[in-house]
């Protein structure tokens, strides 16, 4: 398999603090990458200057050979982690922009728009006000713009936070399908039963480095078999857990 | 710019459905109508008070000491005349009449005096009205129409200059290129905010990562002030076309001056320098607006820098005579010049006809170009402080990315 994404001697300094300091790994096309760390390791950050957000301070960060641009050809969905739409508009008004954004007709975007309403089971709040729905609600409508042009690339930074059980699992039978499409899938979760699930590949991100990296059955070997929650556990528990930004 | 078109249409379709931009945008020719309302109502001519006062229902008693109240405009009013003053007071006192009227012997030494039964706020003016109209009548009747129309200086004027041979008017010659003067004061103190605050909402909302993987941010930036500039023109078509028809209808009946359009002089050179001038100025203010709005993290913020730009903008005005009478002046030409200044100082001058040749080649150039960094620098800046969503950027942090 080819790779998609390719980061190679990553670094990323804000000020004097290094939140990277070097940083190498490669994601494959079709594959699902589970991209694991404590809070304030970098995964964020990692995905940020990937996507041309943040400039690296050093290192190459490549999708499919090249940075990435918005005009480029690859059809990339992106979930952030801060959640946000324009709040004053309608939800199928929202979506619509964004799909023609993407690059579908205005007939398309709405047709997507409302397939996806009518799945999630938001199809009667298609003309309602963004910020009339609840955050869960919200969150599903961002969901169905990151998926909505069929990506062949899904970067979604922590994908479930703020779902109830039911709406996660609807989540990860999305992320399924997508797999079945061929779609590569780079997540950054705290979810080990996600990544159990979902995942081929991982990475540990520790220190501004990879702590750990390869299939889940690998990075088990490396640390005696244990469970992913008790690796988790070994790699940062003595991290005192903040709620700085990755 | 792909996209470009997308971006437009979604922001300026989203402004329209928006109440504050329509309360905004028809607040001012609702005012205005109001106005003119008010002054055509209230401009009631001499004839009609006379007919007023015919039909007035009130009992009325008057004193004339100064003679000068001719007798039959009373018995057409049905007012009575006594001689005793404090009886005429008394008599509005214990309610035997409504009104009365004193005139003193000598009008120019001693005010007339009305006294009347309250009939409220408004109506208490009737007894003033009849008071005037009655005495102007009565004058008016004591002369020609030549006469008191020359007393009331209502004798029209028509003044003809030249400059070299040909007919020159300054004033006509400065109202179509004046206009644009006009356009740009009420565009940027309308919508100087929104464009303020138009690209802190993505940081607000929390969209702009969404934003920044899905389009250019130079395509967000440019479309938000394409759809800025033609939804400021709408709002300067909502104003002028109301105003404008408002005036060809009832400019007689408003009392105002009666200005034959079609010969107001056309100077094409002077309209082209004002489109020009205002066309980069107007790029120019959105984009350093837009550029401030992009380094703050919220509205709220954003706000306060407004009175800052408008101060930038519109303090050359208190300097505008000054354009008008020292065109030559240092001062002048350093404002004139001064990218953040120009605006004003140069369309006024355009005006009014004393901007020179050689500081028009400048000036425009040095807006153009200034308006062209700021708006670099304020896609620059809203790239790279797009996810400082609780701190703005300082100078340093904005030149030195």
């Amino acid at each position: 398999m080819t790779n998609i994404i390719s980061i190679k001697n990553f670094r990323m300094q804000f000020g004097k603090a290094t939140v990277i300091k070097d940083l190498s790994f490669d994601v494959k096309r079709g594959e699902t990458f589970g991209f694991l760390g404590s809070n304030g390791s970098g995964k964020t950050t990692t995905i940020r200057a990937l996507l041309g957000i943040y400039q690296p301070t050093s290192g190459d960060l490549l999708i499919d050979g090249k940075p990435y641009t918005v005009s480029g050809d690859i059809k990339l969905g992106y979930l952030p982690e801060e959640r946000g739409l324009y709040k004053k508009e309608s939800v199928l008004d929202i979506m619509t922009y964004f799909g023609q954004l993407k690059g579908m007709s205005r007939a398309d975007a709405r047709k997507a728009s409302l397939a996806y309403l009518r799945r999630v089971k938001l199809e009667d709040k298609a003309t309602t006000r963004l910020d009339k729905l609840s955050g869960g609600q919200q969150q599903k409508i961002q969901l169905g713009i990151t998926i909505m042009d069929d990506p062949e690339l899904l970067i979604l930074d922590e994908p479930t936070k703020g779902f109830d059980p039911v709406n996660r699992k609807l989540l990860m039978d999305i992320i399924e399908e997508h797999q079945a499409k061929g779609a590569t899938v780079v997540m950054v979760t705290h979810q080990m039963e996600e990544v159990e699930r979902l995942c081929d590949r991982i990475i540990l991100l520790k220190d501004g480095k990879a702590h750990a990296y390869g299939t889940i059955a690998e990075v088990k070997k490396k640390f005696g078999n244990k469970s992913l929650d008790d690796i988790f556990l070994k790699v940062y528990g003595d991290e005192n857990a903040t709620e700085e930004e990755d | 710019m792909h996209n470009l078109g997308t971006v437009i249409r979604f922001e300026i379709t989203r402004a329209l459905k928006k109440k504050s931009f329509w309360i905004m945008a028809l607040g001012f020719p609702i005012m205005l109508a109001a106005i003119f309302g008010i002054v055509f109502l209230s401009n009631k001519t001499t004839d009609q008070a006379v007919k007023d006062l015919e039909k007035q229902k009130f009992s009325l008693q008057v004193t004339d000491e100064s003679t000068l109240v001719n007798p039959a405009l009373l018995t057409a009013v049905k007012a009575t005349t006594i001689t005793n003053k404090q009886q005429g007071i008394d008599n509005v006192k214990n309610g035997t009449v409504d009104g009365y009227i004193y005139y003193p012997a000598d009008l120019t030494k001693q005010p007339i005096e009305v006294y009347g039964k309250d009939v409220g706020m408004f109506d208490n003016g009737r007894y003033e009205g009849v008071a005037r109209a009655l005495l102007l009548n009565s004058v008016q009747s004591t002369v020609s129409p030549q006469v008191s129309s020359v007393i009331q200086g209502n004798t029209p004027t028509n003044l003809t200059t030249y400059r070299g041979s040909e007919v020159y008017d300054p004033l006509k010659q400065m109202i179509i290129p004046g206009i644009f003067l006009v356009l740009f004061y009420m565009l940027i103190a309308f919508f100087g905010n929104q464009m303020l605050v138009s690209t802190t909402e993505e940081k607000e909302n929390r969209v702009i990562e969404m934003i920044l993987t899905t389009i250019e941010a130079r395509t967000l930036i440019i479309g938000k002030i394409i759809s800025l500039i033609s939804l400021a023109f709408l709002q300067g078509l909502v104003i002028i076309v109301p105003a404008l028809v408002g005036y060809l209808l009832f400019h007689e009946q408003l009392s105002l001056p009666s200005f034959d359009l079609t010969s107001l002089p056309v100077d094409w050179g002077r309209i082209g320098v004002g489109a020009l001038i205002f066309a980069t100025s107007f790029i120019l203010f959105t984009g350093l607006l837009v550029l401030i709005g992009s380094s703050v993290p919220t509205a709220k913020e954003a706000g306060g820098f407004i009175g800052i730009i408008m101060m930038l903008i519109f303090g050359p005005l208190y300097a505008a005579p000054l354009f008008i009478s020292q065109p030559d002046s240092p001062f002048v030409h350093f404002l004139s010049l001064f990218p953040f200044t120009a605006p004003i100082p140069l369309l006024l001058r355009n005006a009014v006809g004393n901007l020179q040749s050689w500081e028009i080649m400048l000036a425009i150039p040095i807006i153009l170009v200034s308006a062209v960094i700021v708006l670099n620098l304020a896609v620059r800046v809203f790239r790279f402080g797009a996810l400082e969503y609780s701190r703005k950027l300082s100078l340093k942090e904005i030149f030195g990315k």
